[in-house]
């Protein structure tokens, strides 16, 4: 020792190093070999995760339609006239021009790099179509790009003009309406029936007669033009845009005709407003952060300039889109997180395992050093050099192959297994080499014996003291704080570190399971031993002696209990998240097929059922009129639920004949009885419960509004959170009969009844939606990783059963054969054997799972799955119990193929050299 | 101590091959042990005791001669007769003692009496006797780690006298122990043989050991260099 002191550098002796690294080439190798799956594993997930997080954003805008899009808004310069009347402003078309340049400015260089060039639309108010006995609605429109509006031909007569000619016109506030020229899309002119040079018969919300004029029919160049979207009524007329029962008409103001309108309503009634669509493919994770916060700021912005200027106004969801994006692009980060992190413990546990074999084939090497004089930390520098090398090389081939399959690499998860893998052979072999050169007689002195297992129990208290109380702390963050980051637009999506405690709750908690089982085993063990003892069978009594004696050996049981409950945990969240994506695109769909019939086919939706209903493979069919965003009041408040007018019963047997929840209270809904018509109500913030009072409004402002009373909760119809259920027949009876528009359908031939109609509907199958939500960029990666992780494990598992089994052999052998000095048979040995071997491997196989199924209840809540399967609520959690037992058989086969292995292995060894061995 | 010997060496060879190396570890023993004595056998580590005794109880094959145990040729035996020989007439003693941690020093004592399939009764009752013989006998629900190394040879002695073996193996059973417990185990050991009348071939280089041996057989480079003892065995007033 003082000579070591005296020396500032270790004396290695490279001899030796090369020497044990030749003789133990195999088990070296195999630290090797998990050292670099498994950090090629660690490497590639977070680069792997983060392009999918670009593409998860970029998804999650397109998913969010227009809702992403961000719009600006400003009041109109005044028209006062000198006289007392209003100016016809005939450069309005350059006013707008400057509005949208100002608007595109105001962006800033990040979004606007983010957003498509703005479209601008100017709206008129709703006007009432006077003509007919069906509500219909009217609006006119003008939109305009920075190369102009979206591009029409003129298939009847020209497009709109100014109503005057003159220069300057000023009109009296009270004088009579202000004519204004529009064309129509031929849908609209059919559905209305008019024609060029016609006008059409409006009247504004307070009955004043609007001298609204039809130049000419026009059709749309390109209808697919993101243009269109600000204004679909300008295509085609729009069921439900106004309410249940009415359709919106829309015309299309032109440059010249813009003034014109501005005058036909009142000064503060057309509205124009900049749209910015965002350019998916310029979306980028890293970018997110930035353009929430801009538009934030710039909503903050508006919300100050309360005066009547000509001050931007903005308005975006854009913002709530890119966090939600980010939330779920966290929360599908800490769910590989907490997989990762579970195979690091697993691999580091493994490790410790290989070390312990290594250690126990090195000990008469290491202790002949030790007595010949080698010092200790010449000993440990040795081994430590050895190891070193061998875990940095591995890893260093591990992150390579992660660069070569991944398109970036991730050194950090890397770290505890390259540790582990330095470290762990050092410290085993050191201590095996202290021992050495220490007295191994066990004192004489009682006190002395008791002192020394006191110490150990203390030293062992203390330890699983420290992982319970850290397994604590992990779940009450977890469930107290979860895994999403606190600020959503902070971070760069790297785990931060208040991340680590909550993150590690599966791993901890798998690590105390074991321990517990660690506490458990031995009692079982010595309570079998006491049953054998009583028996008469020698056999028994040895293999369960045998199975007491090894019972508080930790590493084994601890790999094997941690390994099987963590790849049990990744197993149940692998098929939570499938079945949440099946149990998802249910709810999404409603049934196998839907139709959404077009307006212009809504006559057509019943014989279309029927037609589809004749279709073989066809189970139920079912046709609704499904009304979104309807105005529903409650007690004078505006709702805006999913309205569903269904026939109840039929609604029903579809709903039982489909994996959807049941919903037994649709049959209230058809009960008979005087007063309200019966709903079924549903909505995310508790206004629609049982009980409310509702008014449905009819925009024929004429006729009462229809009432409602919410008698029981309603099931969840396309995935919405607010909605309404009425039966069809009720309302008709109570004065509104319902336009069909949906068509479900169940049965194995539903897709292909749907896909040829003949009617203008778009089809959406559940197939469809499935897939769609399968391949979802972070959906397939997590779902990849689960599958993955629960293989890692399994295989981490099975290697640890191996290399306990290598590990404990020379002890093990060495009892056996005194065993077979008293007279143990040699058929015998290996019941023995098995005694020690399989209680641990029983108990991982029997206890493991259920640990991973109790984990998963533990953590599965906080990790936020729903944002990955798109469902309102959490996935429920699916126990995959014949998963769950393919674990368990493989450990136990792994073991009964190990027991006559090893037996025909040893039988070859002279027992005289097992006992000089242990000697 | 006259007769028909109880043990019956002749001729035995032993090589070892490590690599390209060849030890002779016996070079031609022969010799003879009488039934009731005790025979120290004494050399040098590496001098071929540990192979002598793993020989004549059946644990390693000679490449050559014939080791008879009470007029049974074990070398000519098969596994499953070297198991009976072992439970039946050879038994050992460790220098590790070799006890079943979680087992009591009577459980421990019993264990080849289980494997004989010796009644409970009767178990039980040699169990007790053999306690009370190595001076155990308010130890005998204590486990080996509640016991010190003394105690946990004597246990060792008493599990390898259970099944009443004729000839008893003991190698270097005083190693692991100081000097003072090496004697009083030793001085069981000679007790044992005279209450007993088993046979006792122990390796040791104790010499003080030696003294308590009816004689000494000293085995050097394979080669056996016999010799009476000097002293003939003298009781030891305070032995066990």
């Amino acid at each position: 020792m003082n000579r070591w002191l005296t020396r500032r550098w270790p004396a290695l002796h490279w001899p030796s190093i090369r020497g044990r690294g030749r003789t133990d080439a195999g088990p070296l190798l195999l630290t090797a070999t998990v050292i670099g799956a498994v950090t090629l594993l660690a490497g590639a997930v977070p680069a792997l995760l983060g392009a999918a997080a670009d593409n998860a954003v970029q998804d999650t805008v397109h998913r969010a339609g227009t809702d992403s899009n961000v719009l600006v808004h400003a009041n109109w310069e005044r028209d006062d006239g000198p006289t007392g009347g209003r100016v016809r402003m005939p450069r309005l078309g350059e006013e707008l021009d400057d509005f949208r340049a100002r608007a595109t400015d105001a962006l800033g260089p990040d979004l606007d790099a983010a957003l498509l060039p703005p479209v601008t639309a100017v709206n008129g108010p709703i006007l009432n179509i006077t003509d007919g006995s069906v509500p219909r609605t009217f609006q006119f429109t003008y939109l305009a790009g920075d190369l102009g509006g979206p591009d029409v031909a003129w298939i009847a007569g020209s497009p709109p003009g100014p109503a005057v000619s003159d220069e300057y016109v000023e009109i009296p506030y009270d004088g009579p309406p202000w004519p204004v020229q529009v064309g129509l899309s031929e849908p609209d002119a059919t559905a209305l029936n008019l024609g060029p040079g016609d006008r059409i018969p409006v009247k504004d919300g307070q009955g004043r007669d609007k001298d609204v004029r039809i130049s000419g029919i026009y059709r749309p160049a390109d209808s697919a033009d993101p243009a269109w979207r600000l204004a679909p009524a300008l295509l085609r007329p729009v069921p439900g845009a106004d309410g249940v029962g009415t359709t919106r008409f829309a015309g299309l103001l032109s440059r010249e005709s813009l003034p014109d309108a501005r005058l036909a309503v009142d000064e503060d009634q057309l509205r124009r407003t900049v749209h910015f669509a965002p350019a998916p493919d310029a979306l980028t994770w890293d970018a997110t952060a930035a353009l929430a916060s801009q538009v934030v700021k710039l909503k903050a912005a508006s919300g100050s300039s309360s005066d009547r200027g000509q001050a931007l106004k903005w308005e975006s969801q854009l913002d709530t889109v890119l966090r939600d994006a980010r939330a779920r692009n966290s929360a599908a980060s800490a769910q590989a997180a907490v997989l990762l992190a579970g195979v690091l413990a697993a691999t580091v546990l493994v490790l410790l395992l290989a070390a312990d074999l290594l250690v126990g084939r090195r000990t008469p090497v290491l202790s002949a050093a030790r007595q010949r004089g080698a010092a200790l930390p010449d000993l440990g520098a040795e081994l430590i050099i050895e190891s070193t090398m061998v875990s940095l090389s591995a890893a260093a081939v591990g992150l390579a192959l992660a660069r070569a399959v991944a398109p970036g690499v991730s050194w950090t998860w890397a770290v505890p297994v390259v540790l582990a893998g330095a470290v762990a052979g050092p410290a085993l072999g050191t201590r095996a080499a202290a021992r050495a050169s220490r007295d191994r007689r066990q004192p004489a002195n009682p006190a002395a014996r008791r002192w020394i297992r006191a110490t150990g129990q203390l030293r062992r208290a203390a330890v699983e003291a420290a992982v319970l109380i850290a397994a604590v702390a992990a779940f009450v963050t977890l469930h107290q704080r979860g895994l999403l980051p606190v600020a959503a637009d902070d971070g760069t999506g790297e785990l931060t570190g208040d991340l680590i405690l909550p993150i590690s709750a599966l791993t901890l908690g798998a690590l105390v399971g074991a321990l517990v089982l660690l506490r458990l085993l031995p009692l079982g063990a010595r309570f079998a031993l006491r049953q054998a003892l009583r028996s008469r069978r020698p056999l028994a009594v040895f293999s369960a002696a045998q199975a007491a004696t090894t019972a508080g050996r930790a590493l084994p049981l601890l790999v094997l209990v941690s390994t099987t409950a963590l790849a049990s945990f990744a197993l149940i969240l692998g098929s939570t998240v499938t079945r949440g994506l099946t149990d998802g695109a249910w709810s999404a769909v409603g049934a196998d097929a839907r139709l959404d019939v077009s307006a212009d086919a809504e006559a057509a939706t019943p014989a279309l059922a029927e037609r589809v209903a004749a279709a073989p493979g066809v189970g139920q069919v079912v046709v609704a009129q499904v009304t979104d965003s309807a105005r529903v009041f409650a007690d004078s408040t505006l709702l805006t639920p999913r309205l569903v007018v269904v026939d109840a019963a039929a609604f029903q047997r579809l709903l039982a004949s489909t994996a959807l929840p049941d919903a037994p209270a649709l049959a209230r809904l058809t009960a008979p009885g005087p007063g309200d018509v019966p709903a079924l109500v549903r909505s995310s913030d508790g206004a629609l419960r049982t009980g409310t009072r509702l008014q449905l409004p009819r925009d024929d402002d004429q006729a009462p509004a229809i009432r409602l009373t919410a008698v029981g909760t309603a099931p969840s119809v396309g995935g919405a959170t607010d909605v309404v259920i009425v039966d069809a027949a009720a309302l008709a009876d109570a004065g509104l009969p319902a336009v069909p528009n949906t068509v479900w359908v169940t049965g194995s031939g539903a897709a292909r009844a749907v896909s040829n109609t003949g009617v203008a509907a778009d089809v959406v199958l559940r197939a469809d939606v499935l897939r769609a939500q399968r391949v979802a960029p972070l959906t397939a990666g997590l779902l990849r990783l689960a599958w993955t992780a629960a293989a890692v494990l399994l295989a981490l598992g099975l290697l640890g059963l191996t290399l306990a089994a290598a590990a404990g052999a020379s002890a093990r052998w060495q009892t056996l054969t005194r065993l077979r000095t008293l007279g143990l048979r040699p058929r015998d040995v290996r019941w023995v054997a098995a005694g020690e071997l399989l209680p641990p491997v029983v108990v991982a196989a029997v206890c493991g799972p259920l640990l991973g199924a109790l984990l998963a209840r533990l953590t599965l809540g906080p990790l936020d799955l729903r944002l990955l399967t798109g469902q309102a609520a959490d996935p429920a959690t699916v126990l995959p119990w014949w998963l769950l037992g393919l674990v368990s058989v493989a450990l136990l086969a792994a073991a009964a193929t190990v027991v006559p292995v090893e037996s025909a292995l040893r039988r070859r060894d002279r027992l005289s050299e097992v006992l000089r061995a242990g000697e | 101590m006259s007769g028909e010997p109880l043990l019956r060496v002749r001729g035995v060879h032993r090589r070892f091959r490590t690599g390209p190396t060849v030890v002779h570890a016996l070079r031609g023993v022969s010799f003879d042990v009488a039934a009731g004595s005790m025979v120290a056998l004494v050399g040098r580590s590496g001098s071929g005791k540990t192979t002598l005794l793993n020989v004549i109880g059946g644990l390693d094959r000679p490449d050559a001669g014939s080791v008879h145990v009470d007029g049974t040729d074990v070398t000519t035996l098969d596994e499953d007769g070297l198991s009976r020989l072992r439970r039946e007439k050879v038994s050992y003693v460790f220098q590790s003692f070799g006890l079943i941690p979680v087992l009591s020093a009577a459980e421990n004592v019993a264990a080849p009496l289980r494997m004989a399939r010796v009644a409970p009764t009767e178990r039980e009752r040699r169990v007790e006797l053999l306690l009370e013989l190595i001076g155990l006998a308010d130890h005998a629900r204590q486990r080996p780690a509640e016991l010190s190394g003394g105690q946990q040879q004597r246990v060792a002695i008493a599990r390898a006298l259970a099944a009443s073996p004729r000839l008893l193996l003991a190698d270097e059973p005083t190693g692991q122990l100081d000097a003072e417990t090496g004697l009083s185990v030793m001085a069981l050991l000679r007790g044992i043989v005279e209450s007993e009348g088993v046979t006792v071939l122990v390796s040791t280089h104790d010499t003080v050991m030696m003294a308590l041996a009816d004689r000494v057989i000293r085995i050097h480079d394979g080669h056996l260099d016999e010799q009476a003892a000097e002293q003939p065995y003298a009781p030891v007033p305070d032995a066990g």
